[in-house]
């Protein structure tokens, strides 16, 4: 009986025990779901301070994200009036509702705050830098994504505050020439905010966007994985020749010639190739830095999965998503603002709406992709890269800057109004 | 360090598991729970033997509503308030007291919104007493609860609430029209008072804003009509009924039938005794309609009051523009119509009018319903404020004829007009003459122009 019940678990695991090497090794080799890891890890890497693990907090949010929005799903209906009906039912009638819900909203919000942190870590140490540079693209579309994802979900609620956000959200893209006012009837099935734009917005929220999402999640880490890892902190490095991302990348290699194929050749070896792979190996002297991913790794990046559950559990318990009243489209708030990541735009819109709402944005975005194929500068290490970093770290001020003022000192008519000023409305 | 991770681990993870217990343990302890355990106990007090007082006991806790669908309410206030129905609650204590003289609205029928206000959906006593951020209609108090009548009641008078009645007449006799829009009928310079009624957190600001504009809302445009308190209380009412909701379609789901004494007002309003008798008694153009609801159905006779030619090809009756209700309540009078009662009809009626009369009597109709009273004055003395227009006033029409020719006031009227500047540089004066055109047909508005210069006092006579 003890013989079957071990086979059946051997039949399972299929790995030797861990408590040997090849166990630890094999946990990892023989496991679809932990391949992603490599077997050992360099030990500098796992230090807290290299990265503040902030890609793994974004993407353990990202799971929070989808198991809370997979609960809500089964009490939420996207057709206004009931989609505000179902959010009280949330808030009083389903068991633990308010928490589930509450939860998908910090979730959300501290993703839209550590995927930004996340993409300033890579930017400061220098990570996006050769071989990394697409995988810093594919970077920016997640930040994208993520916005896109906060922005789709903003909506529906069905409340003052959702359906106001999305209107001046919209309007803000409807100022592209040519293709922005079809761009904003494309994306709300109608010429304002209504019924269209509700299931619209819903399902590119919980269908079109998570998929993507994940796809490009699978790609970013597979990338990181074949460039060796995360890249060598930067305390580490020495010299300019040291600054390189990545340690196997040979510096000048005369490019393969191809061989013609004899016209006798019936057979080939595929996987006999010449020179070294672009992607990480490691020499005997880095061998010794290494330690096996299992438990190392593993117990760090638990912690840290368990930190960021307990921090949004706890958040989730005492703090209160918010929810105003059903949304009225004849009752404008003033002013009427798009969700906080936005307001940066809006006020820049405020002032000019096609250099704020077009110009601005594209350029940005534009900026942010090209970011590894302009900065030609091989090495990481900050004293050799002064001007970029003064203007990454501009563009990053002042988008919080921005952010911080529209959200703050902005009041009814986008007058300029302190926060601790209070304004009386004049309706009542 | 590797034995303090894993500790922090477990540690965090044990937390996770508190965390999510303490959620399930706040979700599992709503307040509605102590108050139905308080109920039971006070049901079980009355039970005489251990047996039923253990059943009663253990009555498992649920939510209790009362669902609106036409309406897209839904009312949880019985999770609660659990003695609303039932006499022998009486004399219980708060919350699950008895509502007396509730008539034929009973809660589980209607539920308790409609006309208590609040917020249905919650189940918790804060958030349903809508006293909360971000509910637009909190629980009415006391003075202004009997305002709701007027919700559901929306034509002829609601017994009890004479209030309702008086704010109705008010409104259509006093030009708020003029300014204000209501169910689309309207002017744009105050705000859309469709539902007024259901977006109004604070009754007693309305009162005060009757009284005395200026004063609760700063730099408004409305002038101040001098009412009285009980002329801004009924006003108050009247603009509590408006909540443009489809409360008339629900209720008469609920078959619930007009008062016979509104069909007899439609039935002299739209003058049926011309053309109709009653047991012989009227005109004998058309059928008598004595017992006209035994000869046929309440279908038919509805059917006949939408369209007359689908029932009788080439009937000579003509389409009045009715509603359910109203076509309801002319069923029930003519249940009940009588003979002496035709009679009466009869003899209250003026003589016949000529076609110069009716078109005068028409204009000066709709002069006081699309609200041109509410600045020109009902006797056309104008007077209102405008501050920095000429004059500092809205201009009295009563000399309208010395400096306009007729055709050039209709084009005012249906153009609208900006009034001229006492001072260029000021302020713009916040009243002016809106557009009519795309309300008002060609022949209304030559119809006003008809009353108008029938009201002319003639300047040059005085000479």
């Amino acid at each position: 009986m003890m013989n079957l019940i071990r086979e059946i678990w051997q039949s399972i695991v299929r790995r030797d025990p861990l408590s040997t090497d090849k166990g630890k090794t094999e946990l990892v080799f023989l496991n679809v779901w932990l391949h992603i890891h490599p077997a050992k890890v360099k030990k500098e890497n796992m230090k807290f301070r290299h990265t503040f693990y902030l890609g793994f907090i974004t993407f353990f949010l990202f799971l929070i994200l989808l198991t809370t929005g997979i609960a809500l799903m089964c009490y939420y209906r996207p057709y206004p009036p009931q989609a505000y009906q179902d959010m009280k039912d949330l808030q009083f009638v389903v068991f633990m509702g308010p928490f589930l819900r509450n939860m998908h909203r910090w979730a959300a919000h501290g993703m839209v705050i550590c995927v930004f942190l996340h993409m300033c870590r890579v930017f400061y140490t220098g990570s996006y830098k050769k071989p990394r540079q697409f995988n810093w693209v594919i970077g920016v579309f997640l930040v994208l994504i993520t916005l896109s994802l906060s922005f789709t979900g903003y909506l529906l609620p069905w409340d003052q505050l959702a359906y106001w956000a999305i209107t001046v959200g919209t309007n803000i893209g409807s100022y592209a020439p040519l293709i922005g006012g079809q761009l904003r009837e494309l994306l709300l099935g109608g010429h304002s905010v209504g019924e269209g734009a509700l299931i619209r917005f819903y399902v590119l929220h919980v269908a079109v966007l998570p998929a993507v999402m994940i796809l490009f999640t699978i790609v970013h880490f597979w990338r990181v994985r074949k460039d060796g890892g995360l890249s060598k902190p930067i305390w580490k490095l020495k010299d300019k020749k040291e600054a390189l991302v990545t340690i196997g990348a040979p510096a000048q290699v005369a490019p393969l010639q191809a061989a013609a194929a004899s016209k006798d050749k019936t057979y080939g070896l595929m996987e006999v190739v010449s020179g070294k792979p672009i992607f990480e190996t490691i020499t005997p002297e880095e061998e010794e830095d290494t330690v096996f991913s299992y438990p190392y790794a593993f117990v760090r990046e638990a912690v840290v999965l368990m930190a960021t559950v307990t921090t949004i559990m706890t958040m989730s318990l005492f703090l209160n998503a918010p929810l105003e009243e059903l949304a009225n489209p004849a009752k404008t708030p003033n002013p009427a603002k798009a969700p906080w990541y936005f307001l940066g735009l809006q006020e820049l819109v405020s002032h000019s709406a096609f250099l704020g709402g077009v110009v601005a944005p594209a350029l940005m975005v534009l900026a942010l992709l090209a970011i590894p194929y302009l900065d030609r500068n091989p090495s990481r290490r900050l004293a050799d890269r002064k001007l970029i970093l003064w203007l990454f770290t501009i563009f990053v001020v002042a988008n919080l800057v921005l952010i911080v003022v529209g959200t703050f000192f902005r009041g009814p008519g986008w007058a300029l109004v302190p926060p601790w000023v209070h304004v009386v409305g004049g309706a009542e | 360090m590797e034995r303090r991770l894993q500790q922090i681990f477990f540690a965090l993870s044990f937390l996770a598991l508190l965390l999510i217990l303490a959620a399930a343990w706040q979700a599992n302890t709503p307040s509605w729970k102590t108050y139905q355990r308080n109920f039971l106990q006070l049901e079980a007090q009355e039970e005489p033997n251990a047996i039923t007082k253990a059943a009663v006991l253990a009555t498992p806790p649920e939510i209790h509503q009362v669902l609106l669908p036409g309406l897209q309410r839904v009312d949880r206030c019985t999770t609660c308030h659990l003695g609303v129905e039932d006499p022998t609650m009486k004399n219980a204590p708060e919350p699950f007291r008895y509502h007396a003289n509730l008539g034929p609205h009973i809660p589980s029928k209607f539920g308790c919104t409609i006309c208590h206000g609040g917020q249905g959906l919650a189940t918790d006593k804060e958030s349903a007493h809508g006293k909360v951020d971000f509910w637009p209609n909190p629980l009415l108090s006391k003075d202004y609860i009997r305002a709701s009548c007027g919700r559901c009641h929306k034509e002829g008078e609601v017994p009890g609430v004479p209030e309702l009645t008086e704010g109705h007449r008010l409104f259509e006799t006093q030009g708020c029209r003029g300014c204000h829009k209501l169910n689309g009928v309207g002017g744009s310079i105050g705000p859309d008072l469709t539902s007024e009624g259901a977006n109004r957190r604070a009754p007693e600001w309305l009162e005060r804003h009757f009284l005395a504009p200026n004063e609760v809302s700063a730099g408004s445009a409305m002038p101040n009509f001098h009412y009285t308190k009980e002329q801004a209380r009924a006003l108050t009412y009247y603009m509590l009924s408006l909540t443009n909701e489809e409360m008339g379609s629900f209720f008469s789901s609920l078959r619930l039938i007009p008062s016979a004494g509104f069909g007899r007002q439609l039935f002299v309003e739209k003058n049926c005794i011309s053309c109709h008798a009653i047991g012989g008694v009227g005109a004998k153009t058309a059928p008598d309609l004595l017992g006209v609801t035994k000869r046929h159905s309440i279908e038919w006779i509805d059917e006949q009051l939408v369209n007359p030619e689908l029932v009788y090809p080439g009937s000579a009756m003509p389409e009045y523009d009715l509603e359910t209700n109203a076509r309801k309540a002319l069923v029930a009078y003519m249940s009940s119509a009588t003979a002496e009662d035709a009679q009466s009809i009869l003899s209250n009626k003026t003589r016949t009018m000529t076609p110069e009369e009716i078109a005068i009597e028409a204009g000066k109709q709709n002069f006081s319903r699309f609200g041109c009273v509410g600045c020109h004055g009902t006797e056309l003395q104008g007077g209102v404020a405008n501050p920095n227009a000429q004059g500092g006033e809205v201009p009295s029409l009563l000399h309208v004829s010395d400096d306009y020719t007729k055709d050039e006031v209709i084009a005012i009227i249906r153009n609208g007009r900006t009034p001229p500047l006492d001072n260029a540089a000021g302020p713009t004066p916040p009243l002016y003459m809106p557009s009519w055109k795309s309300v008002l047909s060609d022949e209304d508005i030559n119809r006003i122009a008809d009353y108008l210069w029938s009201k002319q006092q003639k300047a040059k006579d005085a000479w």
